[in-house]
This record gives structure tokens, sequence and C-alpha cells, in this order.
């Protein structure tokens, strides 16, 4: 999930549009079976724990849905099940809820409930009925449980305690009757105008992991956690509703009463989410290129009004975003990918990705130079790796998608719109991603580790900036130890390892340090596990004649050109954070020296004697340590250079000025 | 009027030209106080900077991310600038306030506005320009009134609709009536000022009262007055800063000075010029008005001499 927070004015892209807009009607949807059908028969990706069946229709005009949902669960956790925890994530958007809570704490993304309720955002799932296979009706068992905090009023998680064990390999059939109110847009879902997207909306079932039952509450800084299986999902809603799925279409029907279901199929996916609007238009197109199949990849664009502009640039991002995930770190198994782009007034619903599906963002005046569309599009698409099939636990290892997906960012973006002009494109103002990373890093640097549990950060500032930024940065950092090629081959290795399960932290570490050959637990323990300041300074660098007694201003006599000097150049950590360091110090002759620090001291001081003096003095010379909080004082030079302090006056004053013509047009 | 008018148009430059010390000192005022607004972060910077290779980032373009990363050094240079520039802004605005009366004085006896003359004249009219000042105040209110109501209907409307334009297009035709209502009423209280210089007029809401009314009657032909030089200006501001972006190399920091000052020289200038052609215009106003006698004796005829018959 990325946040979008940059909306400005200008740029219309319209003249690429005409040729590949259709306006799409709903009923003449093709339904894709046969696809469907071929890949039922694949082998399964992944280990199938759970199957969900449901049928949801739509009440487009209340933002309601009614459901039901049978869904088999597989018991492959080796050990009798007697209880089983379900999430009901739609219950964190009323007041009392441990997520607002922590929202009147430290905020919450976008521009939902702040730190004040408002009845708009109320949100609900409630489950009208639950029966067990063979167990009957289990209702009245259902208890409401609060596993991260005492907050007796949350109720985004219950546990239903069957009536006798479900052995190890044996499965369980839960029939559930439910029924949603979906907030106006919040926290990834809800509605705007006639916009429904509907995420986390199905009572889904925790996952056994480490031993023990993992279903978390929900929080203002936390996603999602669940099992890969199959999902058979039907909807219903009005005739004129366009409605995107993270599913392949199966069968699209008429019903008599104005409304139409469409079938939807999805498998070893770990969610389902999907949106429906009378508005959409939809563009499709393809992918194909894969190293790994000749399969095209089919790609729906549902875009809102007033967005087709940023169609082009979505589409870009998205198959340039195919393309280097597939030749970096492996294949994108699925046949299909559905970009919704979110309606203005609903951008809450922006930037968020589910399996199959991503919501992007952008607005009807987005500038070409500013990069919203495609970086928000790449990175919810980099969630298929890290998240959708890596499904590494979001609650408590937010890094492990959040920040590995920051990394694959950087070197998606950089790669596809040049290093510099990552992030902004102007002729005026560049500005890169690894830029754009690290300045969230710098935002709130040493507060929190990255490997803390995602509710637990001290403010969505410092969750945002670490999950994101510093585990970004960190990796970037890593490629100065272990080279670029090795970390993206550790990269490869991890996803093609443990996609379609639940690694850990740990067994990304050790990927790197196998892949890599070396032991970075050094590293590792300051970078992840640590909230060290990684700061590097060139405390002192000058030139004392050797025989300072001895100079012409002492009376000497002696050729100025035979003068030997003796060069002091300190080096200080400031920082707690060790890290080797190479150190580059120029002569005025022209020589220069090389330094190798182990950063283990507080400071290092190196002396050179020679007939020649300091010129310059360098530390970190090809910036490949993007961690250095501060990368101004990493360098020394003998002779000053003001033009950059002028520079940034110039602007000052004018600014100055400026502000104070404006002031006094009043007077 | 639309001759006199181009006439008061360019008269109005030529006045600002025939007393240009007034721009030079404003200008010169306005740079002062440019100057001490940054002289902390200067010298804070320079520290940080000027012994730094990195610093070469800014050097060498408009480095947004080497901005970024001095916007967070924990003892950032820059974090202090803003609440300088809204100071020293803020000073400028009470030495403009001064200044009004002495400029406007130049202008409407169209004398050289000598050290003394000038600030006599500053002096005496400068409480009055601030209760001037305190009554825009109240005007400004329901102007701040309708940007809120704007804001409030934009939202109604952006809930209301599914296409962000019709939020957008109402919000671009009220922001051309809050514009159009700031110049009308900065307008009207530039002839109140004219017209307090002129006249000598202690009371200020009797002078908004002539103001208005005058502004009421002669409305277009003032307004465009008014327009006419603000258009120059804004071009003016545009080209200025184009060129800064586009043409001015980035190394070349004395090239960007004396661009951005002549920018803030010109748009100092287009407001003065905008003040003289409003003195003028109030000049002719008043000079038209003095009401022809009913009767006058016919003068004696003079004894002409008449010219001789010029010889074939």
């Amino acid at each position: 999930m990325r946040l979008t927070k940059v909306f400005v004015l200008a740029a219309s892209l319209a003249m690429f549009c005409g040729p590949i807009f259709s306006q799409a009607t709903a009923p003449n949807q093709q339904a894709t079976a046969a696809a469907a059908s071929a890949n039922t028969a694949k082998t399964p990706l992944s280990t199938r724990i759970v199957a969900y069946q449901i049928e949801a229709k739509l009440d487009p005009t209340k933002h309601t849905i009614a459901a039901s949902e049978t869904l088999t669960y597989h018991n492959l956790t080796g050990h009798p099940q007697q209880t089983f925890p379900f999430h009901l994530y739609l219950n964190a958007f009323q007041p009392q809820s441990t997520f607002m809570t922590e929202v009147r704490v430290s905020g919450t993304r976008g521009n939902g409930p702040d730190t004040d309720w408002d009845p708009k955002h109320f949100g609900s799932i409630t489950v009208d009925k639950l029966e067990v296979e063979g167990a009957g009706d289990l209702t009245n068992k259902m208890e409401f449980i609060h596993p991260d905090d005492n907050n007796a009023e949350d109720r985004t998680v219950f546990q239903i305690t069957l009536p006798k064990p479900i052995a190890p390999g044996a499965s369980v059939q839960f029939h559930i009757v439910f029924h949603d109110v979906l907030p106006k847009v919040v926290e990834r879902t809800g509605y705007a105008h006639d916009f429904d997207m509907v995420g986390q909306w199905f009572p889904k079932v925790g996952v056994w992991w480490k031993n023990a039952w993992n279903c978390h509450q929900f929080h203002a800084n936390t996603e999602f956690f669940a099992d890969f299986g199959t999902f058979d999902v039907k909807i219903t809603v009005p005739q004129n509703e366009i409605v995107g799925a993270g599913g392949d279409l199966v069968s699209s029907a008429n019903n008599s009463d104005g409304t139409k279901t469409l079938a939807y199929h999805s498998e070893d996916v770990h969610d389902f989410s999907w949106t429906a609007s009378p508005s959409f238009t939809v563009v499709e197109d393809s992918w194909t290129g894969s190293q790994y199949s000749q399969d095209p990849v089919k790609i729906h664009l549902l875009m809102s009004p007033g967005h087709k502009a940023s169609a082009p640039r979505y589409m870009k991002a998205l198959k340039g975003s195919l393309q280097l995930f597939d030749q970096w770190y492996g294949p994108y198994p699925y046949d299909r990918i559905t970009v919704v782009d979110p309606p203005h007034g609903g951008s809450d619903a922006g930037g968020m990705e589910y399996p199959t599906l991503i919501t992007a963002g952008t607005s009807a005046h987005m500038p070409q130079g500013l990069l919203v569309p495609e970086f928000v599009t790449e990175h919810e698409f980099g969630h298929q790796y890290w998240y959708g099939m890596v499904a590494t636990n979001e609650f408590e290892d937010a890094w492990l998608d959040e920040g590995i997906n920051s990394y694959s960012e950087v070197k998606v973006m950089e790669a596809l719109y040049g290093h510099n002009t990552s992030f902004l494109n102007f002729p005026f103002a560049q500005l890169s991603e690894t830029e754009e990373q690290r300045s969230a890093y710098l935002s709130l640097p040493d507060m929190d580790p990255i490997s803390r549990f995602a509710w637990k950060f001290i403010s969505r500032d410092s969750y945002g900036g670490i999950t994101y930024g510093k585990t970004a940065t960190v990796l970037i950092t890593l490629e100065k130890i272990i080279g670029e090629d090795t970390l993206r081959q550790a990269l490869h290795t991890y996803f093609m390892r443990y996609r379609f399960t639940h690694p850990t932290g740990e067994d990304f570490l050790k990927t790197i340090e196998e892949v890599s050959g070396k032991d970075l637990r050094w590293y590792f323990n300051q970078a992840i596990y640590g909230t060290q300041i990684l700061d590097y300074s060139l405390a002192d660098a000058h030139s004392d004649p050797l025989k300072w007694w001895d100079t012409p201003a002492h009376g000497s006599k002696a050729n100025a050109k035979d003068e030997m000097y003796r060069t002091y150049v300190t080096v200080a950590r400031k920082g707690d954070f060790i890290f080797p360091v190479d150190v580059d110090i120029k002569f005025d002759d022209g020589s220069t020296a090389v330094e190798h620090w182990d950063g283990q001291d507080r400071w290092v001081r190196y002396q050179y004697d020679r007939k020649a003096k300091i010129q310059s003095a360098q530390i970190d010379a090809h910036n490949q340590i993007t961690l250095d909080r501060d990368p101004f004082n990493n360098s020394f030079m003998k002779e000053a250079d003001p033009r950059a302090v002028h520079k940034l006056r110039n602007i000052w004053v004018f600014a100055s000025e400026w502000l104070s013509q404006l002031l006094a047009w009043l007077t | 009027m639309a001759a006199t008018n181009r006439g008061t148009f360019f008269s109005g430059a030529g006045l600002v030209w025939k007393w240009q010390r007034l721009v030079w000192w404003v200008f010169a005022v306005c740079l002062i106080f440019g100057f001490f607004s940054t002289q902390e972060m200067t010298e804070r910077a320079a520290s940080v900077l000027n012994h730094s290779m990195a610093a070469q980032r800014l050097v060498n373009g408009f480095d947004v991310g080497a901005i970024a990363e001095l916007l967070q050094l924990p003892d950032s240079p820059l974090a202090i600038q803003g609440h300088d520039i809204v100071h020293f802004s803020l000073l400028f605005v009470v030495f403009m306030l001064f200044a009004t009366g002495g400029i406007l004085a130049a202008y409407v006896l169209d004398e050289k506005p000598t050290t003394t003359a000038f600030f006599e004249a500053a002096g005496h009219h400068f409480w009055r320009f601030f209760r001037l000042l305190i009554y825009l105040a109240i005007v400004l209110l329901p102007i701040a009134g309708l940007a809120a109501f704007t804001s409030a209907m934009y939202s109604h409307i952006n809930e209301q609709s599914i296409s962000p334009y019709p939020a957008d297009h109402f919000v671009e035709a009220a922001a051309v009536v809050i514009l159009l209502l700031l110049i009308i009423v900065r307008l009207w209280f530039d002839m109140a000022q004219v017209i307090a210089v002129a006249d000598d007029e202690k009371k200020m809401h009797r002078v908004l009262r002539r103001a208005f009314t005058l502004l009421c009657r002669n409305f277009f032909s003032l307004l465009w007055l008014y327009l006419r030089v603000s258009i120059i200006a804004w071009v003016l501001f545009g080209i200025g800063l184009h060129v800064w972006m586009f043409h001015v190399k980035p190394q070349s920091n004395v090239a960007a000075f004396l661009l951005s000052q002549l920018m803030i020289l010109i748009w100092i200038g287009t407001r003065l010029w905008q003040r003289a052609s409003e003195a003028i215009w109030y000049r002719n106003y008043q000079a038209n008005q003095v009401p022809e006698p009913a009767w006058s004796p016919s003068p004696a005829p003079m004894y002409m001499p008449v010219a001789a018959e010029p010889r074939p």
C-alpha cells in the first residue's frame, strides 16, 4: 500500500487515450470460463488450506452487502483444532474499536477519520448465522476476542469453539450468513459516489502460524494475513454496474429483477476483493514477454470519470513492472491483473493491493512530471510478489511486504523512468525514488526498529518512514556490501523459495546471507533489529608544515616547493551504527590516498607526511551508504565554495521579497 | 474617456519614471529586509555547506533531494527560515504603510520627492492609512466569508458528483469572482488614499464614501486602468520566472540574483505605476470638475501690431 498525498494541477494525456478506450457495458463482459477451467486443471501452486464460496448481493444505493459464505478449512496444522478465529475487519470502522482508539493517538492513512469520529465512516460486518457442518447452528457460541489489547469493545476478531476438534488432515465446513455496511471510503474500502470498493468484506479465518493461531485485531497501521486457497464468488449487482474483481469471470447472467450475477473463480490466492461502479470506463490490454510462459496476462483498467488521461501512464507502469519483476524476481503466474482507479473523493481506496487486483491513484490534473500514477501502480503491482505470493504476516512483519516492495519500487521505477527522474521529472526539479525513500526514512529515523509489529510503532509517521523508507534504504545500502546483482539474485531466490508460503523475517535475512555467502548479522542486527543512527563525519582535515617552526613566517629561506607538510584527517562516527567506511583523500599535488576504516571506534585519525597539502577528504565517495543520515558532513574541501549558499540565499531572498510584496498589497 | 484613460496610463508610467527614486527606495528597503531575513540561514548553511562536497548538488542545479536532505538535518539551517521571512515581510508591510503617504504626495502634487517632503508626507498620512487598513480588514471579511463558502460548496459539489470537473469549474469561476472583488476593493482603497492625500482629508470614512462614489461613477475606466498594469506586471513576472528556470545556468548565481531582483524591481515599479496612474486620473478628474463661470466680462481688445505686408 502506498499513500498518495500529492495531487496538483495540469497536463492532459487525452490525445493518447482515444484509441484504447472502450466504454464497457457489464452485460457484454465476456465470460472466461474456458480460461478458468484451464486454470483449475493446473497443478496447485499453493497449499490450498481454505476454499471460500461466497454469494453476495450489493445494494448500491445503501452501500450494503447481503451475503452467505461457505468456508471449507483443511486442517493441515498437524494438530487437532477445535477453536477457530475469524477476522471481521469492517467492524474496525466504529468509534469504540481498537482501530479508532489508535487513530486518535496517531492518525491513519489518507483522509479517513482523523482524530474525530465521523459517522459517515461507520462500517460493519454482522454475522447473522453461523453453522458448522455436522455441528449445527453455533451462532450463539461466537465470542469476540481481543488478542492484542484489552479493548472489550473491539469486534474485529471472533472465535468459535466447535463441539469436537477437527483431526489433522480432516476438513470442516462453516456456513456463514452475514451482511456488510460499507463505510464512506476509509482505509482502503468503502464507497464514494456510485463507486464501491469492497475489500476485507467477508469473515476470514485466521492463520495457523508458528504453532498458534495468528488472528490479530484490525489496527490503524496494520494490514492483513491469510491462508492460500480457492475463491468462488458470485456477485449480484444492478445491470448497469461495471464490476472488477480479483478472479477470472466464469459466468455472467442477467436476472429478472434488473440485476445480474457474475461468478468469479480464483485460486492460489489468499484474499478476494471487488469493485463496482456504473461510471467506470474499461481499458483492456494484455502483456506478453515473460521468460517463463507464452501466455498473456490480461490487463483491465477501470478508469473513473475525469481520469482518462492517466490510463496510458498506468498501463506503461504496469507493463514495465510486469516485465522487470518477471526478469528479476520470478514469474507472475496469474492470467490477469485488474487496476482500479478510484474516483475523486475516493482516493482513500487507492494505493492498495489485493491478489490480482490493485487500486491506483491519480487526479484530473496530474502533471506529467509528477510520477504518482506510475509509482502507485508499480508499488501495488509489486505487492503481487511481496504479499500476494510471498505472503508474509503484514501485522507482525510489515517490512517484509512494504519494505522489500519499496526497494523493488526504487529499482523498477529508476529502471523505467531514469535514476534521477523516477519520482519528480520537471525541467527545473527532479527527484529520484532513492531520495524519496530516504526522505521518508529521515523523517523519524530512530524511534522504532524495522522489525517491530506494525501496530506498536510510536506513530503513523514512524511506521511509514521506517517500514517503507528505512527498509528500502537499508537494502540499497546493502548493495554496497554484497553488490546489487547479488542482492537481486537473493530476492529472486527468496521469491522462488517462499512464494505461496508465509516466510518470516529471518527466512529473508538468511536467504540473503546464503546467496551472498556472507555473515551479515552485524548489519542486520543494527539495521533491522536496532534503532541506531548511521552518521559518519569528516571531523577535521588540515595540513601543517612539518617543520612548522622553520617556515618563511619564522624566518626560514627554504623553498616553499620543498616544504613538507603533515596532514591530519580525522573521521568520526557520530551515530551508534557501526559500518565500515572508505575515506578518499586528495592532495594539492594530485596525489591521493584511500583508507578503509572498520568504524568500530568513535573516531580515527590518519596522518600523512608529504610535499603537498590536503585538498579534500571524503567518506563514501560513491554515495553508496544511503543510510548515512547527514551526507553534508561526509566530506571536506580545503577551499570553501560558497556557491551553494549563495544559490540558497538568492532563492530565499527572492521568496522573502515576494512575500513582502504580496502582503504590502494590503497597504 | 478612452483617450483620456490611455493618456493617464502612459502618464502614470512617465510619472514613475520621473520620480524613479521612489521605486529605488522601496526596492532597496525590500532587498535589505530580504537579506536580513536570510542572514541567520545563510550563516548556518555556510557552516554546513561551504566545505562540503555534497553541496555541489546544489551548485549544479536545483536539487530537490539535496534541499530535502538539508531540511531533515537535526539542526537544519533551513528550519528557521520561514519565521524570519514572515517577520521581515510584516516589517515591510509597516514600512509600506508609512511610505505610501510620501509616494502618493509626490505623485499627486507632481513635485520632486525630496527626503524632507517625503518623510513629512509619510508621517502626516501614516495614522490615516493605518485607519484605512482597519477598514480594509473589515471590508475583506465578507470576501473571506465568500471564500469559505466557496470551499464548502466545493466539498458539497464534490460529494454529489462522480466527476471532478463540476467542482473544479465551480472553484475556477468562484476564484475569478473573488479575485475581481479583491481588485475592486483594492482599487477603492487606492482611490481613497489618493483622495486623502490630494484633499488632505482627515476623516477616513468620508474619504471612503467619496472614493466609493467615484469608483461607482467611473467603474470601468478605473478598473481597466488598474487591470492593464496588473496584467503587464504578471506577464513580466511570468517571463522572469521562465527565464530563471529554463535559461539561466544553474551555476550562475550572479545572473540569477540580477534577474530575480529585476523581477522584484519591475513588480514594485508596476505597483507604483498603478498608484501614479490613479493619482493622475484623480488630478484630471478634479480639473474637469471645476465649474464653468456663469458669466465673465469680455477681455478688453488688445492692440495687436499688424505685421507689415511682405515685400514682393
